[in-house]
């Protein structure tokens, strides 16, 4: 099973970030927070019998790395207490630029953390100023160099493109920096504008363009390009790694196998049934909620249907670049796609044949430019 | 009279929209105790929901209240409420022919308007006395004694002790109530006479059949008659007559000068048409009352199924409809665009956007509408007529001789700053000024002679939207004139849609043309090619449009594990999906059909 602990924190929001995430939070509400978010690992081994055994843990957020290391620790040891950790578990930490010390890093290096996630999504500080992020290319590079000198022997970098002012040389600019660094795996995102979120206000202002189609597109596939020459496997529609080196974590997302997500918003996926936790922090820390919830805050829950466990495993499974396994599909579900999706055959079979999927006998993948319209084809089988 | 007569009061309310006469019809019926106050919705006579959300009425409802005047005598009122819109004149004037008397409301801050003149005209034509009274007077832009100059000057009766009130303070209602008593006739007729009756409204109900709403103006009718409808000339027997107060109570029989209800197993609001009457088929009255017509649609248009909606369930809504709505008219027809639909008839625009908006709330349909069409009148080369009312039905232009089309008395009455700008609208409208008048020093009526076929478009709307909604405007059929007018093409990738097609007139075509592309370009989302739109005349291009390929369609990032969030963005997107057309290779969202007909203030 795969754990996803969720850290709502930033120094400040960022322009285009929908995300469940705070800025300008302080130290003490940190501390309450964890203290809940220990609480809620703790009662997960207190109401099951058996132990949950965890093959990977993602700290993720937000900015896990702003909060002071030994919450961490801490955090790190509640989870060893309550699940049993395999000792090959991939550890990610989500992180960003000036917000690493050499002793933060020593200090996850001993909690087991062995993954480093930065967010780097640019090199071009004109770029990140306007994105609204609080680092330029030169904090992350140290931040960077640091985490190699500390020993992280799995590092990813985030990047994003399609950013308003971005042009397509200034994109190949950081992705072609960022390839030379040798990381172990790089996403990269086209840049979407989120209702809610000031670049969204700003680009309906007017004060930001946001960026045409046919250049996005253009430089997804050029980056994508670029990744494939120098040695690295394109897994999933935004992610790309060196060779062993896929985000085990992430796989588990889309390949419909169990996670349990806690902390504040966090989602799960368990037995079949998906369920999320609280978005509200203070219901989250209030003193005293975990005796009275008696271990899980969980504000939403649903049984999947089998028609559910259709949809979600193809819209998941889609984004992997080896698609899915027909024969895999078959053996869930009892059933052929063809014959779950008899209805609106037709118009995949279009697709099919127009060069958007390709379909063999025990597999259905995008093309490359199936990705493109990803979305309007995953309309079918929701 | 009778002294069962002398205590009767039949009367309507007449105003314009939002002058407030759902609310003084619900503090009269609230101050004559037949309904408590908390009991009461907002605007009790308007009882379907549509009505009160956009604050007209439609339908007509009459309600017998009982009202202790200061003499200490019980006053039987019938309050029959009247539709407030242009489209249902002919209802309006029967109503009107069912009273003595008619409170016309004038609103204190706006003064009199053309819907109000029009239906004062109508009330005047049916000899009703009319009590006006000022409403709104809390407000305070409220110029009451401008109002009164106002009714003296442009009705012509006097005004100077109409009651000052607020219908929706409740502010002066006691004195309209006394006033009504004193001022308002009782209704004359021999009670013994031969049975004399006027339907002036009829609804469908599901279980009693067409109940008849009639004033009887002599003789009786009870249960058991045998009732002969004369201008139908069909016959039914009475299975029960009684009064609206609210809800029906039967009683043993209605007498001359009452208003109420009659049942007798009706089938079709149509066997029984508003201005018909009634009298008893074993000793009828010589001669029928005045004014019966039947009304004729003046506006067609197709109504289709959208995408995923079953033609039968149309079908039963537009009949059930029909039941009730003796003005609509529909016939199946098919169009190569949008396969099997109807060919629908209505008064005005307004009633056609009720009847669409009913199908789709009421009934829960998903349906498409086609351009409104007038009637055009098709003179062939051989001398035959025919009247056509679906431009995709217009014969070949080698075989006409000319088309005619039906011109309208439009009266428009406006505040006087806003003459230039509308002048501007009727002008563009192909509109012929008759003459203008100052009815007051501030307020203008214009007279002009108009294509129906430009009524109907946008006329309403920019009328509404030019004069920050003080303009208001009444209009009627006049005659047929020969005219210019050619029918236009949309075609999407090359390809017709018929739906699309509309008759316009030579002079408008291009405009008309550039404005549907461009609206149809901007709900037309982005495919996986170009698609043109062209607008057309025979083979001749006039506008043209282009809805660019979509590139790009693709989520970057899945939210963590929140994969609900990632199946609710896709099924939204299927559902806006849903809601499109597919013609030929191109996918139209049904607001597209709406949005080429909407008046656009930018344009």
């Amino acid at each position: 099973m795969g754990l996803y602990i969720h850290i709502p924190f930033c120094m400040r929001k960022c322009n285009y970030c929908d995300f469940l995430s705070f800025g300008g939070v302080s130290e003490e509400e940190h501390k309450a927070y964890f203290l809940s978010l220990l609480h809620g690992i703790k009662g997960y081994d207190e109401i099951y019998s058996n132990k949950y055994y965890v093959d990977s843990i993602f700290i993720g957020g937000g900015t896990p790395s702003m909060v002071e290391a030994g919450l961490i620790e801490e955090l790190m040891a509640g989870i060893h207490d309550s699940f049993i950790v395999d000792q090959n578990a991939e550890i990610s930490i989500e992180t960003n630029p000036k917000t690493l010390t050499k002793k933060k890093l020593n200090t996850y290096l001993e909690a087991g953390i062995n993954r480093l996630s930065i967010g780097a999504q640019s090199f071009n500080d004109a770029l990140l100023h306007t994105m609204g992020r609080i680092h330029s290319a030169e904090d992350f590079l140290d931040n960077y160099t640091l985490a190699r000198e500390c020993g992280f022997r799995n590092i990813n970098i985030d990047l994003m493109f399609a950013i308003p002012g971005q042009r397509m040389s200034v994109w190949m600019d950081t992705l072609e920096r960022a390839i030379g660094l040798e990381p172990e795996h790089l996403s990269f995102y086209s840049l979407q504008m989120e209702e809610g979120t000031p670049f969204y206000s700003m680009s309906k202002a007017g004060s930001i363009t946001e960026i045409e189609d046919a250049l996005d597109r253009n430089m997804y596939h050029s980056g994508v390009k670029a990744l494939k020459n120098s040695g690295y496997q394109h897994y999933e529609i935004s992610n790309a790694a060196k060779e062993g080196y896929q985000c085990r974590h992430n796989l588990k997302y889309w390949s419909m196998e169990d996670y349990l997500g806690l902390g504040l918003g966090a989602h799960s996926f368990i037995d079949g049934v998906r369920f999320s936790q609280t978005e509200e922090l203070t219901a989250y820390t209030r003193e005293g909620i975990w005796e009275e919830k008696g271990g899980a805050i969980v504000a939403w829950e649903q049984k999947n249907t089998r028609q559910d466990n259709i949809s979600e495993y193809i819209i998941t499974g889609m984004r992997k670049l080896d698609g899915l396994n027909l024969i895999d599909f078959e053996r869930r579900f009892g059933q052929t796609i063809e014959g779950a999706f008899k209805a609106n055959w037709n118009s995949l079979q279009k697709y099919i044949d127009d060069d958007y999927i390709v379909k063999t006998a025990g597999n259905m993948r995008f093309t490359m430019k199936g990705i493109d319209i990803s979305n309007r084809i995953l309309t079918e089988f929701v | 009279m009778n002294s069962y007569q002398q205590y009767i009061r039949n009367f309507c309310i007449i105003a314009h929209i939002d002058h407030g006469k759902s609310t003084l019809a619900d503090r009269i019926i609230e101050n004559t105790g037949l309904v408590s106050h908390r009991e009461m919705k907002e605007q009790f006579l308007d009882n379907m929901d549509l009505e009160r959300e956009r604050g007209i009425t439609i339908k007509l409802q009459t309600t017998r209240l009982i009202y202790k005047a200061k003499d200490g005598q019980d006053y039987i009122f019938n309050l029959i409420d009247t539709p407030g819109h242009v489209d249902f004149t002919y209802e309006v004037s029967r109503s009107l022919a069912a009273c003595e008397g008619a409170v016309l409301i004038v609103d204190a801050t706006q003064g009199v308007e053309a819907q109000t003149l029009a239906n004062v005209y109508l009330a005047l034509d049916e000899e009703l006395e009319i009590l006006p009274v000022i409403n709104k007077i809390d407000l305070a832009s409220a110029r009451p004694e401008e109002a009164k100059l106002e009714i003296e000057d442009i009705i012509g009766i006097d005004a100077h002790d109409a009651p000052l009130i607020s219908a929706k303070e409740g502010i002066g209602i006691e004195d309209v109530l006394e006033a009504i008593v004193e001022k308002i006739p009782a209704p004359k007729g021999n009670v013994e006479g031969k049975l004399k009756g006027l339907i002036f409204d009829s609804y469908y109900d599901n279980y009693r059949g067409v109940v008849i709403y009639t004033r009887i103006f002599d003789g009786s009718v009870k249960k058991g008659d045998m009732i002969r409808l004369m201008n139908t000339k069909k016959k039914y027997e009475v299975t029960e007559v009684g009064v609206y107060s609210p809800g029906p109570v039967p009683v043993s029989e209605l007498t001359a000068g009452d208003v109420g209800y009659v049942s007798a197993s009706i089938k079709q609001v149509a066997d029984a048409r508003v201005g018909d009457t009634i009298t008893l088929d074993s000793d009828p009255t010589a001669e029928a009352l005045p004014g019966y017509k039947k009304v004729q649609p003046m506006v067609y248009c197709g109504i289709y199924p959208a995408e995923g909606e079953k033609y039968e369930n149309v079908k039963d809504a537009l009949e059930k409809l029909q039941v009730n709505d003796a003005a609509f008219h529909f016939e199946p027809e098919t169009s190569t665009a949008l396969g099997f639909g109807f060919r629908c008839g209505f008064l005005g625009l307004l009633h056609m956007e009720i009847i669409v908006e009913r199908l789709e709330r009421e009934f829960n349909l998903g349906i498409i509408t086609t351009s409104p069409s007038v009637i055009y009148k098709v003179v062939m080369n051989d001398g035959t007529v025919e009247m056509i009312q679906n431009p995709s039905n217009l014969p070949s232009l080698m075989e006409i001789d000319h088309i005619e089309e039906p011109i309208v008395k439009a009266d428009v009455m406006i505040p006087k700053e806003y003459v230039g700008s509308i002048m501007e609208i009727c002008q563009e409208r192909r509109g012929k000024m008759l003459h203008m008048e100052y009815i007051t020093e501030t307020r203008v009526q214009l007279h002009y002679e108009m294509p129906l076929n430009e009524v109907i478009y946008d006329f309403f709307d920019a009328l509404k939207s030019k004069t920050r909604g003080y303009g208001s405007l009444d209009y009627e059929f006049i005659r047929y004139e020969k005219s210019n007018v050619v029918k236009m093409d949309i075609l999407l990738n090359k390809e017709l849609v018929d739906a699309f097609s509309m008759i316009v007139h030579e002079s408008k075509a291009y405009y008309r043309g550039r404005f549907v592309c461009e609206k149809l370009k901007e709900f037309i989302p982005p495919h996986q090619f170009e698609v043109p739109i062209q607008a057309s005349i025979g083979q001749k291009v006039i506008a043209r449009e282009t809805v660019k390929a979509y590139r790009k369609d693709v989520l970057a990032k899945c939210y963590g594990g929140d994969i609900s969030r990632k199946r609710k963005l896709l099924e939204k997107q299927k559902e806006g999906k849903k809601r499109m057309r597919q013609f030929g290779t191109v996918e139209v969202p049904q607001e597209a059909f709406t949005a080429v007909l909407k008046y656009d203030d930018n344009k």
